[in-house]
């Protein structure tokens, strides 16, 4: 073997979204456990731990330390991160570096959301509050859906889109969710039910928003190929991030309706595979609201500007269509724990490489997955694939 | 030491909007910072705006952080002298349309939130202007 070791993910473990009142510890363990099972290698291997910082509200703090005297586990890299949604997505893209470099040979990704704990419209939108300009914004009220139902009107202005049409997104992805048995929604929705939906900020219904809910996964990335390892072996081929200049839904640059982070940070992913955007064969983007799935698509080139929509309409993002998105059912099928979705969307992808996707992709190859935070400020990009590294 | 943005919480309460001009560069911006975000020259200064600007995009949110009155309106204003803003807009929700004219106004800030040193400190608004 020559060159750098190959990043490889040996197991994966999650639970199902949902609502949890064990301790954070129990489900952390749980799907350690399972993953570590799934790659074949003892506990004592795991020389680096990653994961996203526990949420303020969260009873357990000082997380990554604490496991390292329950588990008796000693580690090269210790990280916790805490950029929001795109938590996860560095994290795994640091083990993934320190893999490569060789500074780690075993790295265990973790993440955890407790959201049953805290209340939304109470302390939890406080705490939304505070991700806002504390002095000139904070102050007018604003949330997360505010600011998504903002660059959504925009949207549909500049591009003189049907509203209706935007709920088909949502009817897809909570159809794509139906086969997930780790989907919190195991129902379908008509574009009519997301549309009398409770409207949540105009014009974005309840439907549309991604439902909080807790979670836990765990990935192990070993260097190489995993002798014990239960699954096939997946590469991770390709990594790339980008911050534009922009929060929340402010930019110097930027329309509300251009987010140039996925552009930026997709290119930068498959150039780091060897492949272009042409090779990727199915996505599972961290995208919270059914536009931003729309935009999602046209950042990447698969469809021109405010094309989005229709690409969803003619079944382009379809399982069985030309660019597959969010085939299990994503934010808004899945149910949404934000530390944890980023893992989630790279369970999905392992899945969809090992052949055993609760909605397969007949002979998927690479897949891309994305974290974003913010209003997709900043993005994480990761493409796997079934190739054996050169 | 005194706060980077006292300057504009002054002239706030005598009714003049303050933002930024770069030399660096021409570029006027909002929020106030010693660093122009186009260009990153220190070579900056206080400029008064007119206060007049345009609808760029809006909401209505039905909830709100229990600090905040359920159903407000917000919006990001583009102001004539080029930087957009978030604000509260004091209109009917279903009146609104992109584009419409607004003019900012000096108010009491009468929701709960604490707002810490600025506590006492009036805040904005947008208000559409009739044309
Ligand atoms: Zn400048």
């Amino acid at each position: 073997m020559t060159g750098q070791p190959a990043p490889t993910v040996s197991g994966i473990g999650l639970v199902p979204n949902g609502r949890y009142s064990i301790p954070d510890r129990d489900l952390a363990l749980g799907v350690i456990r399972e993953a570590v099972a799934e790659a074949g290698i003892d506990l004592s291997a795991i020389d680096g731990l990653y994961m996203p910082s526990p949420r303020p509200w969260t009873p357990q703090g000082f997380f990554s330390t604490y496991l390292h005297r329950l588990l008796g586990l000693e580690t090269r890299r210790s990280i916790e991160v805490a950029t929001g949604g795109t938590s996860g997505g560095h994290a795994f893209h640091a083990a993934v570096e320190n893999v490569r470099s060789g500074a780690v040979e075993a790295a265990l990704v973790l993440a955890l959301e407790r959201h049953s704990l805290i209340e939304t419209t109470g302390p939890y939108f406080d705490y939304v509050a505070t991700l806002f300009d504390r002095e000139f914004e904070t102050p007018i009220g604003l949330t997360i859906p505010g600011v998504y139902a903002q660059s959504l009107r925009r949207y549909l202005f500049e591009y003189g889109i049907e509203r209706e049409d935007v709920a088909e997104i949502v009817v897809k992805n909570r159809r794509n969710a139906r086969a997930n048995p780790n989907a919190l929604f195991d129902e379908a929705v008509t574009r009519r039910e997301v549309l009398s939906s409770r409207p949540i900020a105009d014009p974005i219904r309840l439907y549309e928003c991604p439902a909080p809910c807790d979670g836990a996964a765990a990935v192990v990335i070993t260097d190489g190929p995993s002798d014990g390892a239960a699954e096939p072996p997946v590469s991770v081929a390709g990594i790339g991030a980008h911050h534009a200049a922009s929060h929340l839904l402010m930019s110097h640059r930027n329309e509300p309706t251009e987010l140039p982070a996925i552009a930026e940070s997709a290119s930068r992913a498959v150039a780091d595979a060897g492949v272009g955007v042409d090779a990727i064969d199915v996505f599972e983007p961290y995208t919270p609201f059914p536009h931003i799935e729309a935009i999602f698509a046209e950042e990447l080139g698969l469809v021109g500007r405010g094309e989005g929509v229709d690409a969803c309409l003619d079944g382009t993002t379809a399982p069985d269509g030309a660019h597959p998105i969010s085939p299990s059912g994503g934010c808004l099928g899945r149910g949404h724990p934000p530390m944890v979705t980023p893992l989630l969307n790279h369970v999905e992808a392992v899945k969809q490489l090992r052949g055993t996707a609760s909605t397969q992709v007949d002979g998927a190859e690479y897949a891309m997955t994305t974290a974003e935070h913010g209003h997709v400020n900043g993005v994480t990009a990761t493409v796997f694939t079934t190739e054996a590294p050169a | 030491m005194t706060s980077y943005t006292e300057p504009f919480w002054s002239a706030l309460e005598e009714g003049r909007f303050l933002i930024h001009g770069c030399d660096g560069c021409e570029e006027a911006f909002f929020p106030p910072s010693p660093i122009c975000p186009h260009c990153h020259s220190t070579d900056v200064r206080w400029e008064e705006a007119s206060g007049e600007g345009r609808i760029h995009t809006y909401t209505r949110q039905h909830t709100t952080a229990a600090d905040f009155e359920d159903g407000i309106v917000v919006g990001v204003v583009e102001l004539a002298e080029g930087p957009r803003l978030l604000a509260g807009i004091d209109a009917r929700y279903e009146a609104l349309s992109i584009d419409d004219p607004v003019d900012l106004e000096v108010r009491r800030y009468d929701q709960a939130f604490d707002r810490g040193r600025l506590a006492d400190s009036p805040f904005y608004v947008a208000t559409v202007r009739s044309e």
